[in-house]
């Protein structure tokens, strides 16, 4: 319980000190400079229609220029209301948003209730391939009370991640005059027709070559004012160019993403500042219950070897020096499945297994003598290149090498390409294997329901009624600090059996000339070019 | 030569040649679509490969299904057939835009690398091919060639890492990434009607500043690409004018008295440059279809990088779309490349 | 195909005899550097200090990007491997995948060409077709999505080498189909084929004995030339990512890969010995089959030992 209290502080603390950042840049910006800002990143959009994009690139620009009912204020993970002047439940299925009155788009069309109701009705009846639809999964329908009232009829009653999904890329508000009600528009369209209502309006727009943004002025939410002008985004397919870009001056900012050495070598450079703050993408490796080592399906099943082996996994993997060597700090140890930062997460694997966040390959020798496993157990890993970065081959090798230097395990290693293991992997063919997950929105839900709950994307065969019940009954807890408990107590349940062993947490690093300021990072993991100035 | 009926609308054997080499064409273009059909099939579909590590399984069937692309596959290759012969390709999956906006805005810049690097190519491996062959067996020959087999062996890859060390690294002089700098790009979209073929755009803004931006950006990827290929040109026409060299009216000249400057430059010259010719239409097909590997390296956002960006993401459309154009590229620069040769070369039969 | 070999050996004898001055260097040189290769790659577990996917021994983990040391001569990669153990191993990676293609692409590619080019007909147009087609394709991105078909996306050393040595025959066999078949029809129009075939020789005689020896006098060009293409696709792909895991061989293009980042922040020693052993390497194949060809081509052979026979005056 100590340890609980000493992670609520730390939250509590960074959210402070994020804030108290927050405010002292906004109080420069007023004097700030009007010169445009230069960000790169080497994401990729999809669309610009927010029915057809799901993903970290096309996300980046759209939190720019649409607003959203509900939004997380920078330096804050919790979302509030951002154009609207009030949201809640007004009955356990009706959640009820007031607008804010005479609110506009970039274009001079009015932004009005229905406006709401046509983004939301739009989402799921187009249900796009490339689409966030499914996080709508419990939105019965929508409903235009007048001009500025919007009620959200909900299937589940008192659905607790209802106010984070409108602030999830199924949430942005568009213009109805533009969008046609079923079809996608394309990006081209969409930038020539400026139904953009957030801090930004697009001026110019080239698809994954460079964006032109400018400061929209009738924007009036809760994030305020852009602190500049102009912004443009460049888009590179290296992240080593990226870097030689930044480190030139040629552009301002750095965003997602640039590798560990890329960081690594411009910490020590004179001319940028490397920001770190939380991340919320998390990596670990799954267990199949029913094909790991003595597991449900296997010749010799026995559920109690079987946990031996995952506890003995938990207690032998040094995350530390993971992190320092493969990715040299840019991804951080994790010993729970909420990442750090997020309200309600706890650290129960670093009292469960190793010392104190160290391996211990003492507890795990123990472990298999007193569960009567004759080592060395033979471990089928898998992981994919590419698709979790270009550093999973030298991640997965060390922890090879840290199992089998135990004398414990003999560990095979495989790596199969990213959609032919999607596809494979759900169908039992590996024992264990690597997985990441990057969030929808910052509620410690998005990192509990989606892989515990029984139906979720995981399939490893992982069955607590317990855990299931514990994270049904957090989902409609409408007391704060119950709903708190509750999410402690389903990642300490979850530690004991470990369906999956955490192992890192990604930080977000944004790189920066020396002379920018305003760059904040925090628990909502988005980006704000708002507030960059130099 | 074959005997060949006299009779109907191609009384000429050359003629009735390249009215078959034509339409060999549509074959061609149709084999090379079908196969990219299936093959893209066998691979995977975009939803997994997008949202595979975000939706569960049953989402991701839902939309698998929603999309069509669990149905037989025969079906859907008789639907796209259908598609295509209306002249529809579809807009592309993984970035929602159609073929004909894809080729506007990664087309041009293949055509501009591919310009400069056949540019460079035929200024560079031209004169040191017909070089080697007049010093043949020399230390200029040897030099000559030696350069031709290294631009060869060196990877592009490699080629851009080096570049990279020594002038993002050590002497900061020139750009090693991108088209042109931010600021250039957006000037560069204010030009009325853009062509993207960026140095005529800036030629057109008639700005001193954003030219010399546009050609530094493009000095090492066109060096790059075009060493490599001068490298193929130069041993080309190395042999091809030691072989000319040898010939009885090329030593008819000589005995003459006509000088071995001018027998390299006037005598030899012409019948040595027919094979050339060839081999540069080849060439320009197989540039234009996109140097994968240099667009990558240098940040040149053309054809080639682009497809592969699809390929991983299992886009079918963007990826059939432009394969399908590249196939009539390859194929009409075939059958021209082959056309020439007949007009030019007697020794072919038919 | 032993007789062919026979006369691949006798035939490098041979040239070796017959070269002088530069393309004598030429020769020694190319078959110096490729000799080397080979003996490298098979000696590989014998001479690498390390395993290829070697982390750490007695003393703890060897360390990231660490600069050339005693104990790591070469320093080691940003994966924390010993870059000379890579570069080592790594040429019996590239060995493997070069035997696989050139005997594939030979077989098929050479047989498909004469057989097309001596007996014409829609055969001939439709192999015509199809190699067009497969040509027109962009090469490394064929062999990416071979190498996904062929391995099921999976990468172990032998499915990860087999499936890029497979897909570089793919790849390759148009063009060696182009080059045979080209040349097939030239030696078919030849005097000394019509008299074979006036006295009544066998299409299978006259293939055999005529058309191929002819035909095929540019296989070691082509040979070395598919040998020297399949280390560099094999190169690019590995670039690209799709080649072979680091935990299950060494391979240099992926060692290339990972080392962009390092260049540009001063690290060489991870990009610059993988990418030389490359240079190297192809280097070294290409000078020994340029010479082959200069000495089997009698237009190019150095001119005091230009011997002008029967056949050749022909061509």
């Amino acid at each position: 319980m100590t340890n609980v209290s000493k992670t609520a502080l730390r939250v509590l603390g960074v959210a402070a000190i994020a804030s108290l950042g927050a405010a002292a840049f906004t109080g420069c910006a007023s004097v700030g400079g009007s010169s445009a800002i230069t960000v790169g990143t080497t994401d990729q959009v999809v669309s610009l229609d927010p029915a057809a994009e799901y993903d970290n690139g096309s996300f980046a620009i759209i939190n720019q220029v649409y607003p959203f009912l509900l939004n997380s204020v920078q330096g804050k993970a919790e979302v509030t209301p951002d154009i609207a002047t009030s949201a809640s439940f007004t009955s356990p299925t009706e959640y009820t948003v007031v607008l804010k009155s005479g609110l506009k788009f970039a274009n001079g069309h009015d932004l009005t209730a229905s406006d709401v109701k046509f983004s939301f009705d739009r989402v799921v009846k187009i249900a796009d391939e490339n689409g966030p639809s499914s996080l709508l999964w419990n939105l019965d329908s929508t409903e235009a009370k007048d001009d500025t009232t919007v009620v959200f009829h909900l299937k589940n009653a008192n659905d607790q991640t209802f106010p984070a999904t409108l602030s999830s890329p199924a949430g942005p508000i568009i213009d109805e005059e533009v969008f046609p009600a079923d079809k996608v528009l394309s990006d081209e369209e969409i930038a020539k027709a400026h139904p953009f209502a957030g801090q930004y309006d697009i001026t110019s727009y080239k698809k994954n070559e460079l964006v032109g943004f400018k400061k929209f002025d009738g924007y009036n939410g809760s994030l305020g004012a852009a602190v500049n002008s102009v912004v443009n985004l460049k888009y590179y397919t290296d992240s080593s160019n990226l870097k030689l870009d930044v480190q030139k001056g040629n552009i301002d900012v750095a965003a997602r993403s640039l590798s560990a050495t890329d960081i690594e070598s411009l910490a020590n450079d004179s001319n940028v500042t490397v920001h770190k703050g939380p991340g919320g993408e998390i990596r670990y490796i799954v267990f199949n219950f029913d094909t790991q080592p003595f597991g449900a399906k296997t010749a010799e099943a026995d559920a109690k070897k079987a946990l031996a082996v995952r506890q003995a996994v938990a207690h032998i993997v040094d995350r530390q020096a993971i992190s320092d060597q493969v990715y040299k700090g840019t991804y951080t140890p994790l010993y729970s499945y909420v990442p750090t930062g997020i309200p309600g997460a706890v650290e129960p694997l670093k009292d469960l297994y190793g010392k104190g966040g160290a391996p211990d390959v003492d507890a795990a020798k123990a472990l298999f003598q007193s569960a009567g496993i004759t080592a060395p157990v033979t471990l089928n890993l898998q992981w994919t290149p590419a698709h979790y970065g270009p550093s999973s081959g030298d991640e997965y090798a060390l922890i090879k090498s840290q199992l089998e230097a135990t004398g414990l395990f003999k560990v095979n290693l495989q790596s199969t390409e990213w959609v032919t293991y999607t596809d494979e992997r759900k169908k039992d063919a590996y024992p264990a294997y690597q997985l990441g997950w990057f969030p929808d929105y910052s509620d410690a839900d998005n990192w509990l329901t989606p892989f515990f709950l029984q139906g979720g994307f995981l399939h490893n065969h992982y069955d607590n009624a317990a855990v299931d019940a514990l994270i049904t009954k957090q989902g409609v807890e409408t007391d704060p600090a119950a709903r708190q408990q509750e999410i402690e107590a389903i990642q300490l349940a979850v530690a004991k059996d470990l369906s999956t062993v955490p192992l890192l947490q990604g930080s977000q690093v944004v790189v920066a000339g020396k002379n920018v300021k305003g760059v904040v990072l925090d628990a909502s993991f988005k980006l704000r070019f708002a507030s960059l100035t130099k | 030569m074959k005997k060949t009926s006299t009779t109907g609308f191609f009384k000429s054997p050359l003629l009735r040649y390249l009215a078959v080499r034509f339409l060999l064409i549509f074959p061609t273009v149709f084999i090379l679509v079908s196969m990219v059909f299936f093959v893209m099939r066998a691979i995977g579909d975009p939803i997994t490969a997008a949202l595979g590590g975000r939706l569960s399984d049953e989402e991701l069937q839902k939309r698998i299904h929603a999309a069509g692309y669990d149905r037989p596959v025969w079906i859907q290759y008789v639907e796209y057939l259908t598609q295509i012969a209306r002249g529809d390709f579809g807009r592309t999956i993984s970035t929602n835009q159609t073929i004909g906006e894809l080729l506007g805005t990664y087309g041009m810049a293949t055509v501009e690398l591919t310009v400069y690097s056949v540019i460079i190519a035929l200024v560079v491996g031209i004169p040191l091919g017909m070089i080697a062959a007049r010093y043949r067996d020399t230390a200029k020959d040897a030099l000559a060639r030696l350069f031709g087999i290294l631009a060869y062996a060196t990877p592009v890859f490699f080629v851009g890492l080096l570049l990279k060390l020594v002038f993002a690294v050590a002497i900061p002089i020139l750009p090693v990434a991108g088209r042109a700098s931010v600021g250039t790009e957006l000037l560069l979209q204010t030009v009325p009607s853009p062509t993207g073929f960026f140095l005529i755009d800036a030629l057109r803004t008639g700005d001193a500043s954003l030219i010399g931006d546009v050609i530094s950006h493009a000095v090492l990827p066109s060096l790059a690409l075009g060493l490599l290929t001068a490298g193929v040109f130069l041993r080309l026409v190395r042999t091809n004018m030691i072989g000319t060299l040898n010939t009885d009216y090329v030593d008819a000249a000589r005995s003459r008295g006509v000088s071995e400057y001018r027998l390299v430059t006037k005598h030899a010259y012409r019948p040595a440059l027919i094979p050339v010719i060839t081999v540069i239409g080849m060439q320009i097909a197989v540039l234009l279809s996109g140097a994968v590997l240099t667009e990558t390296t240098f940040e040149w956002k053309g054809l080639g990088f682009e497809l592969s960006t699809f390929l991983n993401a299992r886009d079918f459309v963007a990826v059939q779309g432009i394969v399908a154009l590249l196939a009539v590229i390859v194929a009409v620069t075939n059958f021209i490349v082959d056309v020439i040769a007949a007009l030019i070369d007697p020794r072919i039969k038919f | 195909m032993a007789q062919f070999k026979k006369r691949f050996a006798g035939g490098l004898l041979g040239s070796m005899r017959r070269s002088r001055g530069v393309q004598r260097g030429m020769l020694i040189t190319g078959l110096t550097l490729t000799g080397f290769f080979m003996l490298l790659a098979l000696v590989a577990p014998l001479i690498a200090p390390y395993g290829y996917a070697q982390l750490q021994d007695a003393s703890g983990y060897f360390g990231a990007q660490e600069p050339p040391s005693a104990k790591h001569l070469l320093g080691t990669t940003v994966g924390g491997m010993d870059v000379l153990s890579r570069v080592i191993w790594g040429s019996q990676t590239a060995l493997m995948v070069i035997v696989i293609a050139v005997a594939m692409s030979i077989f098929a590619g050479v047989i498909l060409g004469l057989l097309s080019g001596y007996f014409g007909g829609w055969v001939d147009r439709v192999l015509v077709v199809v190699a067009d087609a497969v040509y027109a394709f962009p090469s490394l991105l064929l062999a990416i999505s071979l190498s996904i078909v062929i391995s099921g996306g999976r990468s172990g050393l032998f499915t990860g080498i087999l499936a890029t040595a497979a897909s570089i025959t793919v790849v390759f066999i148009p063009q060696y189909f182009r080059v045979v078949r080209a040349e097939t029809l030239r030696v078919k129009g030849e005097a000394f084929v019509e008299s074979a075939r006036v006295i009544g020789a066998s299409h299978w005689r006259i293939m055999v004995r005529h058309v191929f020896r002819n035909a095929t006098r540019t296989l070691p060009l082509i040979l070395t030339l598919n040998a020297s293409e399949a280390i560099l696709t094999l190169a690019g792909l590995g670039f690209l990512g799709f080649g072979i895991d680091p935990t299950m061989g060494a391979e240099w293009g992926y060692d290339l890969n990972r080392s962009v980042a390092d260049v540009s922040a001063g690290i060489w020693w991870t990009s610059v010995f993988p990418g030389v052993s490359i240079v190297l390497v192809v280097l070294g194949i290409t000078l020994v089959g340029e010479s082959l060809n200069d000495l089997a081509d009698p237009r190019l052979r150095a001119r005091s030992s230009a011997v002008l026979d029967a056949e050749e005056v022909a061509a």
